[in-house]
């Protein structure tokens, strides 16, 4: 990783920006959503390969820090949701598109189906990720 | 399946309150299917996106809007050796890749 933010500093222009924008590891809350409601159900756990990953970027970048190629000039983190209109289709999506990375805590699944049945028609199931945005100026 | 992802925008809003990208030259890092592309495309000098999923970056050309075809294109290429010469860009973005 430390190599990769090299390349992209050799390319960047003098004083050019390095944008770090990611998920950051952990629990995401799962919850059943509706215009006049919110439902907290259970979380997503990242496995612990998602959180050596994400640990290994921060190492990195704080490596390229410290060799003086960035200086980071703001940090941030904001929400990023994903909503399905189902339960059953959150549970196709995690398993085709973040298998090996996460996956619902014990019970979660079948609580979601629960909250899901009491809540109103225009409710969804939203599950949220924490976003890290960071700039970086090149030095 | 009806899948939304970040409906409220948020993540367009953040990214473009951080940076401007107005007639920047920006090279984005793990462009997938252009999801994020689209998001900041939009008043760039000219975007490259790079992944090593070929797949997505099909989706990415076959999918890129109409207003802004003439900006942007896609690479197949690793972080690890990018084929472009030394001070191309003015931004790079590690889009969900790092």
């Amino acid at each position: 990783m430390v190599h990769a933010l090299e390349e992209v500093r050799r390319t960047l222009v003098p004083e050019g920006v390095l944008i770090d924008l990611r998920p950051m590891a952990g629990r995401w809350p799962v919850e059943v959503t509706s215009d006049r409601s919110r439902h907290p159900i259970g979380w997503l756990q990242d496995l612990p390969n998602e959180l050596a990953d994400s640990k290994a970027a921060n190492i990195a970048i704080k490596e390229a820090a410290r060799r003086g190629w960035f200086v980071r000039e703001s940090k941030q983190s904001f929400r990023f949701s994903y909503y399905w209109d189902t339960p059953e289709e959150m549970r196709e999506f995690i398993r085709e598109e973040w298998s090996g990375f996460t996956e619902l805590e014990e019970n979660a699944f079948s609580t979601t189906q629960n909250a899901w049945a009491d809540a109103g028609t225009d409710r969804r199931v939203r599950v949220q990720l924490r976003m890290h945005l960071a700039r970086w100026r090149k030095r | 399946m009806t899948l939304q992802k970040d409906p409220e925008e948020t993540e367009t809003r953040y990214l473009n309150k951080t940076t401007n990208f107005s007639n920047q030259r920006v090279l984005e890092i793990g462009s997938g299917e252009g999801r994020l592309t689209w998001r900041y495309a939009h008043g760039a000098g000219g975007v490259i996106g790079i992944d090593l999923v070929g797949d997505a970056l099909k989706v990415a050309a076959a999918d890129c809007p109409a207003t802004i075809h003439e900006t942007v294109s896609f690479v197949q290429a690793s972080s690890l050796h990018l084929p472009f010469p030394h001070e191309t860009f003015d931004i790079a973005v590690l889009a969900w890749s790092f």
